[in-house]
């Protein structure tokens, strides 16, 4: 009798600590994966609210063009809760606690870039200033990777800047991208037995980037780079993020 | 002489005069210092302390003696900086309008160049265990020099013509030039400008004289020149039939449509500069043969202040070398030779400033007719 209380008592306890354990990694595994999903959606938002706003930017009649921090964030708030439903002022209780962090960090970090570029954008008389989707998003990605332990890039097979060379892992899924058809899902993988979550969001070329980027091919554009003659819905690149779970 | 001119000469005169004062006194109280000693100046600020009331005027007495324990070449390496003004209206190419980068906000061009060089170069001076870092003030041009004197400055480097009557601040000291090939041009938009001047040349039959002929052809017109740079210097000692306006910057000449400017004087190497790449409305005023018309010539200059006596030699030095072995020559090709795009150069090479020190919403100002002609 006592055996077998024993026996029910261990295996109790075996199946209560397996339970709990596919418990624990589970729901870090979920969260960081909704939270990568987010961040992108996020910087791509950030991104095309400056698109939106190029012509103002690079306006040379205007000297103060208004286009502030509080202005930039309204403006992302918005779009977010178009694409994400979810509004960053009041980030919905469901949202998971890793996601509801890094967001408000990578607002705030795409906010301080558009702080950083004011004098820049307010110069009047002079027309491209360079602030631009890309940069941007380089400079936001940075500022954020530098405050958390999650790291974003913008990445692409072809930069322009170096900074952006991808490693073996995205260049292998940018190789896989470019030749499926466009798609906006993240393509999500888990590495180093699973402890570090790698999500690849694909970004494609709009007709607004073919200024720069398009035909006719080799041509230098206005910053000085040779167009890469890409067509509208080519595969531009990709936001790579990776988050490490145990090391949070 | 205008009023404007008469109160703006006799405003520098007064402010030259208080900071020759002010340092003549610095000199002989250091000297008494240095006498003194180490355990003299500690008795010095002690009794100063009696005696003065308030901790503001011991502190400004500390700040008086700091420089005898560091000079300035010393000072530049225990802080890791190179403290360079550089002027925020856009000099293209000696210093382009700052952009965005991936690396955040860059100016570039030529003066930039020139000021990693002399960074580099103090790098080895100060050991080559810690880099220099420059760090630029973007500075409207006529606040570099009060910015140099109240010591916000190591140097400044924003093409400054070092040989130009009325272009040396007192206080001040020229560097041997690290660009020779300056000088005065004139752009303009109407091809009847380029009449007159040419009309005038014509008249001279093979006997040049440049100043007589931008001076009739040029008489009666709309001349622009921004204020304080070299330009402004040379139409009010030269011109006296001319209605001369005085701009914030060049991108404001450009801009000014009422009253119309007939002529825009600047410095020669950026108007050939900006009729190619930015206002192609714009021509250089030439002379009969199609060479570009230099009124005078000019070269550039780093600035420092007048006592910082290893700090000129090193950069005298330093320049001496550049040019020997040929690096100037390479930058100025560079820069106003090659085929490039600036937001490009300032990506991979550029250097960032400080934010803070910029002015707030900058925009090139207008310009306003020189008062009293």
């Amino acid at each position: 009798m006592k055996s077998r209380v024993f026996l029910f008592i261990s295996l109790s306890l075996v199946f209560f600590l397996a339970w709990s354990s596919i418990g624990w990694s589970q729901a870090p595994r979920e969260e960081a994966e909704t939270t990568a999903q987010h961040l992108a959606t996020l910087l791509t938002v950030g991104r095309l609210i400056v698109e939106r706003n190029q012509t103002l930017i690079n306006d040379p009649r205007k000297g103060d063009k208004g286009f502030t921090p509080e202005v930039f964030e309204h403006e992302v708030v918005d779009e977010f809760i178009r694409q994400a439903h979810i509004d960053l002022k009041h980030l919905p209780s469901h949202l998971p606690s890793l996601a509801k962090e890094l967001l408000l960090v990578l607002l705030q970090s795409s906010k301080e870039v558009v702080a950083d570029v004011q004098f820049v954008i307010n110069q009047r008389g002079i027309g491209y200033k360079n602030f631009i989707p890309a940069t941007f998003g380089s400079q936001a990605a940075r500022k954020f990777s530098n405050r958390s332990q999650v790291t974003i890039k913008q990445t692409t097979l072809n930069p322009r800047n170096l900074k952006n060379t991808p490693d073996a892992y995205e260049e292998n899924l940018l190789k896989r991208l470019a030749t499926q058809p466009a798609s906006a899902t993240s393509i999500t993988e888990w590495i180093d037995n699973d402890t570090t979550l790698r999500a690849m969001t694909p970004i494609y070329y709009s007709q607004d980037c073919l200024a720069c980027h398009g035909d006719p091919k080799g041509i230098l554009d206005i910053s000085g780079y040779p167009r890469e003659g890409a067509q509208e819905g080519d595969l531009a690149g990709a936001i790579s993020i990776q988050i490490p779970v145990k090391s949070r | 002489m205008a009023l404007y001119n008469r109160s703006s000469i006799l405003n520098s005169m007064i402010l030259d005069r208080s900071i020759m004062n002010a340092r003549s006194v610095t000199r002989k109280l250091r000297y008494g210092l240095k006498k003194l000693g180490s355990q003299g100046i500690i008795l010095f600020l002690v009794a100063i302390g009696i005696f003065l009331q308030g901790c503001g005027l011991v502190f400004d007495a500390v700040e008086l003696v700091q420089p005898l324990a560091r000079d300035e070449m010393s000072a530049i390496c225990s802080r890791g900086q190179l403290r360079v003004g550089i002027s925020v209206e856009p000099f293209r190419p000696f210093v382009f309008p700052a952009v965005f980068t991936d690396e955040g906000v860059r100016v570039t061009g030529l003066d930039v160049e020139l000021i990693r060089e002399v960074a580099d170069a103090l790098t080895t001076y100060c050991g080559g265990q810690k880099p220099i870092a420059p760090t630029l003030h973007l500075t409207r041009f006529r606040d570099l020099f009060i910015e140099m004197n109240e010591g916000h400055l190591d140097l400044f480097v924003s093409s400054i013509g070092g040989n130009v009557p009325g272009a040396r601040p007192a206080g001040l000291w020229y560097s041997i030039p690290y660009f020779h090939n300056g000088g005065i041009g004139a752009m303009i938009q109407q091809p009847e400008v380029a009449e007159r001047i040419r009309a005038q040349f014509q008249k001279q039959s093979g006997n040049p004289d440049t100043l007589a002929a931008i001076q009739a052809g040029l008489s009666g017109l709309t001349v622009a020149a921004q204020r304080g740079r070299t330009s402004h210097l040379y139409a009010e000692a030269n011109f006296k039939n001319i209605r001369l306006l005085i701009c914030d910057s060049l991108p404001a000449a450009v801009e000014t449509k009422d009253p119309r400017i007939d002529v825009i004087l600047s410095k020669h190497s950026i108007l050939d500069y900006v009729t190619k790449h930015v206002w192609p409305d714009w021509h250089l005023l030439t002379r009969n043969d199609g060479t570009p018309l230099i009124l005078t010539q000019e070269y550039y200059s780093i600035v420092t202040v007048e006592e910082h006596r290893r700090l000129q030699w090193f950069l005298n030095n330093l320049l001496y070398r550049l040019a020997e072995s040929g690096r100037l020559e390479q930058m100025r090709r560079r820069w106003l030779e090659e085929d490039y795009a600036p937001t490009r150069r300032a990506t991979t090479e550029g250097l960032p400033f400080e934010i803070s020190k910029v002015p707030e919403h900058y925009d090139q100002g207008q310009c306003r007719f020189a008062t009293g002609r």
